[in-house]
């Protein structure tokens, strides 16, 4: 039994269906980010308003949504790189090409396994971690020290060590694995 | 492999073993409060992408 909203493990579902897709041509699966990974690591303690991918192969991988009932919103104040499914009602974006700025170890990414529809890759916690310390760094965005904190908090078996250096990267040298223990 | 076309070093795991791994998690450290995102970031791609989905009956 698993603890995440319906609209979420549907929305993994046909994530899972695309990647699998893209596998079978050959082509890197995307990589889901930003705060749909935050809320599949946390069991949904925090809800996202759509799925962030990273792909090297955006013109491939936004064919292959648009086979899968995809369609970009279009006409006047419409103006969005996103795509939606309208009977699903969930919308994916693909919102670069180089996992946080090529950064990240990609070998390290977290493949879960969606039942009969396939896999998604997962950007690893340790760097998800690391890009809400990035984004609380830089003085914009209080709430994802909150968000790093609980992802470290509910997460084990995590590579510190790496973690460490990904923080450090992220953060200009100034927080690392420390400012997560502090009061965690 | 999950997929042939992209080698990774962890173990896959299924939704819901990490459900319940989570679980357990959170069963040691109690309820743990993660904030959302404040919204005042959002790029206008996104918020024009939110409120398509917000039409389509989306309840996200």
């Amino acid at each position: 039994m698993t603890q995440w909203r319906p609209q979420f493990e549907a929305a993994l579902e046909k994530l899972a269906e695309i990647s699998s897709a893209m596998d079978a041509l050959d082509l890197n699966p995307p990589v889901l980010v930003g705060g749909a990974a935050v809320e599949l690591y946390t069991q949904g303690a925090v809800n996202t308003g759509d799925f962030d991918l990273v792909s090297t192969q955006q013109s491939a991988l936004e064919a292959i949504m648009m086979k899968h009932g995809f369609v970009r919103p279009s006409g006047p104040g419409k103006a969005t790189r996103g795509w939606i499914h309208p009977d699903l009602k969930l919308g994916f974006e693909v919102v670069g090409s180089r996992l946080l700025d090529g950064l990240a170890d990609t070998s390290l990414l977290q493949m879960i396994e969606i039942q009969a529809h396939g896999t998604v890759a997962v950007i690893a916690v340790e760097d998800l971690i690391a890009d809400r310390m990035g984004q609380y760094a830089s003085g914009s965005a209080s709430d994802m020290l909150g968000q790093a904190k609980a992802l470290f908090t509910l997460s084990e078996g995590l590579d510190l060590h790496y973690m460490e250096r990904r923080i450090r990267e992220e953060t200009a040298q100034v927080y690392g694995v420390q400012d997560l223990e502090d009061d965690a | 492999m999950a997929f042939k076309t992209l080698k990774t070093t962890r173990e896959a795991i299924s939704l819901t073993a990490l459900g319940e791994r989570i679980a357990k998690r959170r069963e040691v450290t109690g309820t743990v409060s993660v904030p959302r995102n404040d919204g005042t970031r959002r790029t206008p791609s996104k918020q024009a992408l939110l409120d398509e989905i917000a039409k389509a009956g989306g309840n996200w």
